[in-house]
């Protein structure tokens, strides 16, 4: 897997974030990995075109009720409820489509499908690609993990 | 085409008549029209319009705050802003606000009219694929059964699902671009998939791993052919699907999306087989 392919996701994640109402965004760690077994919501956006694969997001629950309350201006604290799922998949949906118009700026071009939000303990992910590019950010001290799986067509 | 029928709101009675005069010229029906926030909740209930053209400058409220009281009655209505003012800060302020298009005063005729019929060739668009693709889904699940196991399949249950479920112990999702993107799972217990893919292969899965590599192959195909077999029906849909993921684990969740789904049970051999699917309607469609 070809790291050239993550940079589209980590600027539109930059990008995005700040205009959800975050202050302090940053990329704090890359990592490699095959199947991976996760813990809290996770978040899946399929990817078609020059490139094919899927894209992860996963955090934790108590993290995935921050990251909505944050996006949806609570002054209390929020569960995560039909309101904050749907905030947070289209949080996914915006990065990913984000990345799409930055690999088309580099003149690749990919097609995204509709994010879909399931979450549980212990669930074994299985993703197309052999290997799966892990990068981690911190959103306001909330950390966020991005999982890139794709390739070339 | 079925006739369109509008709603105009704007606050100056020289514009409403233009707009009014190139709609009716154009074959559109003007159901009505209003000029503040009030008036525009009360004509918009009681029409019920397939399409608003919408002013941005408005007395004691804006565009973008009507148009999400329009969404609020109706998130079907589609909303074109016609405005003097057009700059990209607004324009993007307007697409974040659901509205479809943007046309700057004054209106060119054929704009607006080309405009409409583009709006509403996609709503049709989407209605057409809605009523085509449970059945087409149906029986690609049932042929790729038959096809790789040479067993029947019965359909027991179809609902559209309104709330989240727990999967069975396995799931595998495979996302759908194109005009219309969406996603389609299919949901079923270890023993089912095991048992499933011990009858495609002919002999008993030796791990894990072939259970779920048979198991994304097996939805792939699927996907892939009910697709085709919808692009064939209009080549507009455009759709392409999207490598499969697998997701396995006890009392897993899968919340309900951001958009309609169909779900069907079906009754196989193995057990028991949930096929969940659907199509954003792409409000974000921007023309």
């Amino acid at each position: 897997m070809d790291v050239k392919y993550i940079n589209p996701f980590v600027d539109s994640f930059l990008d995005v974030m700040p205009q959800l109402g975050f202050s302090e965004v940053s990329r704090v760690k890359l990592s490699l990995k095959q199947d991976f077994i996760y813990s809290g919501v996770i978040i899946l956006v399929g990817i078609v075109g020059a490139l094919k694969g899927t894209v992860v997001f996963r955090m934790d629950t108590e993290e995935a009720k921050t990251i909505a309350s944050t996006m949806l201006m609570d002054t209390e604290p929020r569960d995560l409820d039909e309101l904050a799922k749907s905030a947070l998949s289209e949080l996914a949906n915006m990065i990913t489509a984000n990345a799409a118009t930055n690999f088309s700026n580099q003149g690749v071009l990919i097609d995204i499908s509709t994010p879909r939000l399931i979450y549980g303990e212990n669930v074994l992910v299985k993703m197309s690609t052999k290997q799966v590019l892990c990068v981690s950010f911190l959103c306001d001290q909330v950390p966020m993990e991005l999982n890139i799986g794709i390739a070339p067509k | 085409m079925k006739g369109i029928r509008m709603v105009i709101v704007d606050d100056s009675m020289f514009s409403i008549a233009v707009i009014k005069n190139i709609l009716e010229e154009n074959g559109f029906e003007v159901v009505g029209q209003a000029g503040s926030l009030e008036e525009v909740k009360a004509v918009i209930s009681e029409t019920k319009p397939d399409l608003v053209t919408m002013d941005m400058t408005l007395p004691g409220t804006d565009g973008l705050e009507c148009t999400r009281a329009i969404h609020e009655i109706d998130p079907n209505i589609k909303v074109i802003v016609i405005s003097s003012m057009m700059d990209d800060e607004i324009v993007k302020e307007a697409k974040e606000s659901k509205v479809s298009a943007y046309i700057q005063k004054p209106v060119d005729a054929d704009e607006l009219v080309t405009t409409i019929h583009r709006i509403m060739a996609s709503v049709e668009l989407y209605q057409d694929l809605t009523n085509a693709y449970p059945l087409v889904f149906k029986e690609a699940l049932l042929d790729a059964v038959n096809k790789m196991t040479k067993t029947l399949l019965t359909y027991k249950k179809e609902s559209i699902p309104d709330e989240e479920f727990q999967s069975r112990g396995l799931t595998v999702i495979i996302g759908i671009s194109g005009k219309f993107s969406g996603s389609l799972l299919i949901d079923l217990s270890k023993e089912t998939a095991f048992q499933l893919v011990g009858a495609m292969m002919k002999s008993e899965p030796k791990n894990n791993d072939q259970v779920t590599a048979a198991l994304g192959e097996f939805t792939n195909i699927l996907a892939g052919n009910a697709c085709s077999l919808l692009n064939k029906l209009n080549k507009a849909y455009g759709l392409r699907v999207t490598p499969p993921s697998v997701l396995q684990g006890d009392g897993v969740v899968i919340a309900r999306p951001n958009f309609k789904t169909t779900s069907v049970l079906a009754d196989t051999k193995f057990g028991e087989i949930l096929l969940n699917v659907g199509f954003a309607r792409g409000e974000h469609t921007w023309m």
